[in-house]
């Protein structure tokens, strides 16, 4: 395992502290922190950040990035996803989109869209899951079929967040009837306004809208959309799936939701009230220890697949536990209209907190992905 | 009353529910605040009124019956105030010599405690009583035909019975949307006070409270179980149904246990009701506990294994699972009863542990 205590550099502290500062300055003291679903979708709040080089940071500086390490990266990001700030518009973008084409990527897609996605204005959605197509993703059926210049899609994408809001979504896609279910599947980049494309809400368990479902009706997509090699897709997206595993966003849901018990009732803990949060805490400095090795060990070119998956299932499971925790202490009805913001905070939490075990992969397809890895039975 | 009546009077309102509470009953009054068919098909059987005596305007009773229309009630997430109908409501008022009137009637503790000063008083004036205070997160207080309160007043305890629209109701709700309103009394006209009885107080009220929300939630963790078990027979992935999948399998298994759990705790404390103190404080209070644990255990467990499904408000759980969350916290959630339970053991002596422990229904 690559887990060793990290220390943080003096200018990666600074890093910390800048962004502090520009949070302090730009949210409002009564600020609703996000939770959980990313936080709100606000096109302003990513420009702004976006200006001071804080998206894609870890993006090469000659395709408008910052030329980050994925340990500045990380400083940013658990600022801000503490904060509870509102990075959603530009956030699929650049923690899995951007990463996705530099590896896959055409020079030409490379140069079109990742100057775009550092500059905050180009908004990225997954395109993997399908009605029946959910942990065994490699069934999807949403076919492409070869056409004068590029594809003609059809098919049905589930559970697409914020495919209302965002500009284009990476598609999942089946690009010949292979009879090796793995192959014959591609990565097509899809504009989400493209004729023939329906977008329809799915509201979620709170009455919210945050995820789609994406009809495709012979939607054309060219040949130069296609992410990646034809036939590569599911080599292509099972490598993304490791980016989206380790990060902050795995574990710091919820903070919000602690640091508002903190603040409206701290003064009057009982000795309960007092252990939870001390143990919710304990856990959390642990576990972004754990997360910080991973994004350290990856400046050094590692490639911690396993230990990624580890600190997936603690985190989100440590988040679920954070929610259960403090509804249990706090021993009052959930009012989603209270007064105060915990109240209001808990009501949204644990309506979200089911699906930190889902989204991503959920926590049964994960760990038998991390027990292969442990028992050294790699794919 | 015999178990053969409890079953029956089960049976009957199961199927007046299965027919007539659909899932969009439930959504669309999720949306208005009140179901007025349903209510009306419940009251034509007498459902909400079992275990009021017949002479205050009830329809007689034992309190195992009325747990047993809650757990149906919680069963199909029937939005209705059932439980503080009967079980409260007109429980307090009849018990007070009140008459319990036709229509929906509500309640909600206004202490925590006997020890605890009400949040409501009462008080003489020239021409009757008048009443002042708030009484919060009361259930359905804007459709209800008479909010019934536990007040203080300088003669000590009172029940008091008001017309709604006496009050300010400023409305609120619970997770499921179930409307839980705060009612706000400024020195209101009380028509019908009458000194709380013995055996009628705070404590008494919080207890019934509790029983009544480990009936519903016996009742919706029952559901929840059958919507879970066959949504993962029917739902395929890798070329099976995803019950055969040994990691969904356990939250199935896990399912079953607290649902069966949680009903056995609820219907042992239904079957012991009736008196506030004694054994059936131990019961009640291990009830709730238990069914405050299992209502969060249950929704995690069918959440996990019905995957996004389970997770957009089309589907059926989450009628279910939003009333667990909510309910288990309704009249004191685990942390305050396993508390109390705790605390009165204690005070019992290591002696009479065993002895609390090993008693039976008294059916
Ligand atoms: C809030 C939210 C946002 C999402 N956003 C997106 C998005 O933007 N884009 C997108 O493409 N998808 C998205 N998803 C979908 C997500 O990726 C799927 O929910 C997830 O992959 C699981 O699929 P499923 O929900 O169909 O569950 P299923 O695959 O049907 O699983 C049901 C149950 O079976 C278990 N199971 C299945 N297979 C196995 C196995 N082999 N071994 C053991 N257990 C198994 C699962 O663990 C689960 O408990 C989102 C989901 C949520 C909840």
């Amino acid at each position: 395992m690559i887990f060793a205590p990290t220390e943080l550099t003096p200018a990666e502290e600074r890093l910390r502290r800048d962004v502090r500062e520009f949070l302090a300055a730009e949210l409002p003291p009564d600020f609703r922190p996000g939770l959980g679903l990313g936080g709100r979708h606000d096109p302003e709040f990513s420009r702004k950040l976006a200006a001071h080089g804080w998206v894609g940071m870890a993006i090469p500086t000659e395709y408008g990035g910052g030329g980050a390490t994925p340990v500045e990266r990380f400083v940013v990001v658990e600022e801000l996803l503490a904060a509870g700030a509102p990075i959603l518009a530009h956030w699929v973008a650049e923690r899995q989109t951007a990463p996705t084409l530099l590896a896959f990527g055409t020079q030409e897609q490379r140069e079109w869209f990742l100057p775009r996605i550092a500059a905050g204005e180009c908004w990225f959605s997954l395109g993997m899951s399908e009605p029946d197509a959910g942990s065994d993703l490699a069934s999807v059926r949403t076919a492409a079929t070869k056409v004068d210049g590029g594809w003609l899609v059809n098919g049905t994408k589930i559970w697409t967040s914020a495919a209302h809001l965002n500009h284009f979504f990476v598609v999942l896609c089946r690009t010949s009837p292979a009879e090796d279910r793995h192959h014959g599947l591609s990565q097509l980049i899809v504009d989400l306004h493209a004729p023939g494309l329906k977008v329809s809400p799915i509201h979620y368990l709170d009455g919210g809208h945050h995820f789609n479902e994406v009809v495709f009706d012979d939607v054309f997509v060219p040949d130069d959309r296609v992410l990646g090699e034809v036939g590569a897709g599911w080599h292509q997206v099972t490598s993304e799936l490791a980016y989206e595993r380790s990060g902050p966003d795995r574990y710091l849901s919820v903070f919000g939701l602690l640091k508002a018990f903190v603040t409206e009732f701290g003064e009057s803990f009982d000795d309960a009230q007092r252990a939870a949060v001390g143990r919710a805490s304990a856990k959390l400095w642990t576990i972004r220890q754990l997360s910080l090795a991973v994004a350290r060990s990856l400046e050094r070119g590692a490639a911690p697949a396993v230990e990624a998956a580890l600190v997936k299932d603690i985190g989100t499971l440590y988040e679920q536990e954070v929610v259960e925790v403090l509804r249990h202490v706090a021993g009052q009805e959930i009012d989603p209209g209270g007064a105060r913001m915990f109240e209001r905070l808990l009501a949204e939490a644990v309506q979200t907190a089911p699906a930190f075990t889902l989204r991503g992969g959920t926590t049964e397809v994960l760990r038998s992905i991390a027990a292969k890895g442990l028992t050294g039975a790699r794919r | 009353m015999s178990r053969g009546d409890t079953e029956l009077v089960a049976e009957a309102v199961g199927e007046l529910l299965r027919g007539r509470c659909t899932q969009e009953t439930v959504a669309a009054a999720e949306r208005t605040g009140w179901a007025p068919e349903l209510w009306a098909g419940l009251a034509e059987g007498g459902f909400p009124w079992i275990s009021v005596p017949e002479e205050r305007g009830g329809v007689g009773g034992t309190v195992a019956e009325a747990c047993a229309v809650l757990e149906q009630v919680g069963r199909y997430a029937a939005p209705l105030p059932v439980a503080e109908t009967g079980l409260l409501a007109g429980w307090m008022s009849a018990s007070a010599g009140l008459d319990v009137p036709a229509g929906p009637v509500t309640t909600a503790p206004t202490a925590r405690s006997v020890d605890a000063p009400a949040t409501v008083t009462v008080q003489r004036t020239s021409s009757g009583w008048a009443a002042s205070g708030r009484a919060a997160r009361v259930p359905w207080a804007r459709e209800a035909s008479r909010v019934v309160l536990l007040a203080d007043s300088p003669d000590g305890l009172q029940v008091i019975s008001l017309d709604p629209a006496t009050a300010h109701i400023e409305p609120g709700v619970n997770l499921a949307g179930e409307p839980r309103d705060t009612v706000h009394l400024d020195d209101v006209a009380v028509d019908a006070v009458a000194e709380a009885p013995a055996g009628v107080d705070h404590d008494a009220l919080l207890l019934r409270g509790a029983l009544s929300r480990a009936a519903l939630i016996a009742g919706a963790a029952g559901r929840v179980l059958d919507i879970t078990v066959t949504y993962t027979n029917e739902r395929r992935q890798f070329g099976r149904p995803v019950a055969r999948f040994q990691a969904v399998a356990a939250h199935l298994v896990k399912l079953a246990e607290q649902t069966e759990a949680v009903r056995m705790a609820a219907r042992v404390a239904a079957a012991n009701g009736g008196t506030a103190s004694g054994p059936w404080f131990l019961d009640v209070a291990a009830a709730k506990t238990v069914a405050s644990e299992a209502a969060g255990l249950v929704a995690a467990a069918a959440h996990q294994a019905t995957g996004a499904m389970g997770m957009t408000r089309e589907y059926e759980l989450g009628q279910l699972t939003r009333r667990l969350w909510s309910w288990r916290e309704e009249y004191g959630g685990e942390l305050l009863w396993s508390t109390r339970l705790g605390a009165a053991l204690a005070d019992a002596g290591a002696d009479a542990l065993w002895p609390a422990i090993a008693r039976g229904a008294v059916a």
